[in-house]
């Protein structure tokens, strides 16, 4: 598994790992969809939408991209089943999925913001970590 | 307990200052005995380092539900000076106005022979969990009114009688929001999210009053034994999410500018008087104001349901008091003997305002504002009252719940859902929830007992216990 939840009393606080940063963005988002609609099946994605964040340094880039994916969870209902991504200085990419069914997606638990808390994104001797809160 | 704290009485603890560089007061936290042994490493660290933020007068304040939060830690009280202080909505938190409210109904045990047919209507009527949408759909200018008015908002498009206004903190509306300063995002997020519960540790509880400690005050709160109430846990919904991620963007910028030296990035903030400062406070009254109005809209189709069900009228149903427990608001307290209008937040923790002030209900003046404490999924919940205590020592704040212990990765290896429904089914207890993860991590055993914080609290004089509400049915988002 290429994320993990570690403990942490009140909140979801995962571990991601990924070999480069564009995977890792793209990872990072997954356990963001996983902790909202749990572990839901795949299929093929019906919507898709643009996705952009922009931040000063790191951090604040995967801060402001998982609450900009988190806003595209919320407004339009989706599931996401392919997320393609671009990663720079800032990021951009295509967000592809499903609506929300409770069927099939009532799994999770509604995830309000990403924490700077104990945030850490590091670069490891196989590609990059990232440690981040979902605050619930 | 770490050795650099020190015990003062039975209840109450001190950081001293210098436990983090830069401490301007020292920290002063509630605990018991008991619960002294469970507190993290993790929420000490988090208390001193409010203590470090400018303005910040007297104490660092931790209620005895205190746990590791972000920024503030949960069950974290501070009050800043107006001129010198300032605002940060990582001591508010993401669900802006988080708070609980109760109404009480003219129904006993008895009158309800099929609790699981009441909870399985009110899990159908009142939209739960991921995914849900809005009852009602809301214009833009619609949603603007909202904003500014709150609970008299919702109770002038039908939804609840016009009583239920003055019986909310703030009367369900606190002045000084501007919804200019809330996004286009917050408000995409608000408008098909109104009237929703939510998930996590929301719920929606039946329960029934099963003790009552203070007779008087029970009865003057409209409360007796036997009594068959309905207590309702949610907030701002993704609106006030929004919000709180909106502005911490904004107030990360304004802490550099300003030059406030943080030792952790979550406690961004920016003076009180800045216009970053000023900007977030209307946007954090807007998110309060919409929701107070979303718990009112939540109360109804409560209220509306039970008047199909039972045959008893809307009216037989008062709502006995609405607080807020994530929010940051203008305050008088008195300060070293002086008078003064400070900013007092509040992050899991409850305004538990004593006899005599002003902004209590005139009926409810001379023994204190009702005090609204939740329980987990499967202990009682009480109801107790603002004290002179607590203005003497929280600025009249006290506890919001039982806080948790166990994390949720922990409650989800340790017991499933079904285990944990079918532990609560054996008590009396009816659980629904959109998942059975929702249920084992929301398990009793997860958080501290709810009985040992609300004694402490009231051993320490910061509120004091009036009536007790054993749980009946549950439904969780």
């Amino acid at each position: 598994m290429v994320f993990e939840e570690l403990e942490h009393t009140a909140d979801v606080r995962m571990k991601i790992s990924a070999q480069d940063i564009t995977s890792l963005f793209c990872e990072s988002g997954s356990a963001l969809a996983k902790t909202m609609y749990g572990s839901y099946p795949i299929e093929t994605p019906t919507h898709s939408f643009p996705i952009v964040a922009e931040g000063k340094d790191q951090e604040e880039l995967i801060v402001n991209f998982l609450s900009e994916l988190l806003f595209l969870f919320e407004t339009e209902y989706l599931v996401p089943q392919k997320i393609t991504l671009s990663v720079g200085t800032s990021v951009s990419g295509i967000v592809a999925g499903v609506i929300f069914d409770r069927e099939k997606h009532a799994g999770g638990i509604g995830v309000k913001g990403i924490s700077y808390s104990g945030l850490s994104l590091t670069k490891t001797d196989t590609g990059y970590e990232l440690i981040i809160i979902f605050d619930i | 307990m770490n050795d650099q704290i020190h015990q003062i009485t039975k209840t109450e603890w001190e950081i001293p200052q210098g436990f983090v560089p830069g401490m301007r007061v020292p920290g002063h936290f509630f605990l018991s005995a008991n619960l002294a042994r469970n507190l993290e490493e993790g929420a000490l660290t988090q208390l001193a380092n409010v203590a470090t933020l400018p303005g910040i007068i007297r104490y660092s304040l931790g209620m005895p539900d205190i746990h590791w939060g972000y920024g503030f830690p949960i069950g974290g009280v501070a009050a800043f000076d107006a001129e010198k202080g300032i605002i940060s909505p990582g001591g508010v938190g993401f669900d802006i106005n988080c708070g609980v409210r109760m109404i009480t109904t003219p129904l006993h045990v008895s009158d309800i022979p099929d609790m699981k047919g009441l909870v399985d209507d009110l899990y159908n009527a009142v939209p739960t969990g991921v995914g849900s949408k809005s009852p009602i759909r809301l214009s833009q200018n619609d949603l603007s009114l909202m904003l500014v008015e709150g609970a008299k908002n919702a109770v002038d498009m039908g939804y609840g009688m016009p009583g239920d206004i003055h019986r909310c903190e703030e009367n369900g509306s606190m002045k000084g929001a501007v919804p200019e300063y809330v996004s286009k995002k917050a408000r995409q997020r608000g408008i098909p999210q109104c009237g929703t519960l939510g998930s996590g540790n929301h719920f929606l509880e039946v329960q029934v009053v099963d003790e009552i400690e203070d007779e008087t005050t029970a009865k003057t709160f409209g409360v007796s034994k036997g009594q068959i109430c309905v207590m309702i846990h949610c907030g701002s919904r993704g609106l006030g999410h929004q919000v709180c991620t909106d502005h911490l963007q904004i107030l990360e910028s304004a802490t550099k500018k300003y030059g406030i030296e943080l030792p952790d990035r979550q406690l961004a903030c920016a003076p009180l008087s800045s216009p970053e400062g000023e900007a977030y406070f209307g946007a954090m009254a807007a998110s309060a104001n919409y929701a107070w109005a979303n718990r009112q809209i939540i109360t109804h189709i409560v209220r509306e349901l039970f008047v199909n069900k039972f045959g008893i009228s809307y009216e037989e149903m008062p709502l006995i008091y609405d607080v807020a427990h994530n929010v940051a608001k203008w305050e008088e307290h008195d300060v070293d003997g002086v008078h003064k209008t400070v900013c007092v937040h509040r992050k899991g923790a409850t305004r538990a305002f004593g006899p005599g002030r002003s902004e209590i209900p005139h009926e409810f003046r001379a023994c204190g504002q009702p005090v609204l404490i939740p329980g987990s999924m499967g202990t009682s919940s009480y109801l107790l009252a603002g004290t002179s205590g607590a203005m003497e020592k929280t600025f009249g704040s006290t506890c919001h719940g039982s806080g948790r212990v166990m994390s949720r990765s922990s409650a989800k290896k340790s017991q499933t859902g079904e285990e944990v429904a079918n532990a609560l089914l054996q008590q009396g207890i009816i659980v629904r929830a959109p998942n059975s993860a929702a249920i084992a991590e929301e398990a009793p055993d997860v958080y501290k007992s709810s009985s040992e914080v609300v004694h402490t609290v009231h051993d320490a004089g910061i509120s004091r216990i009036v009536a007790r509400m054993r749980p009946l049915g549950v439904i969780k988002g």
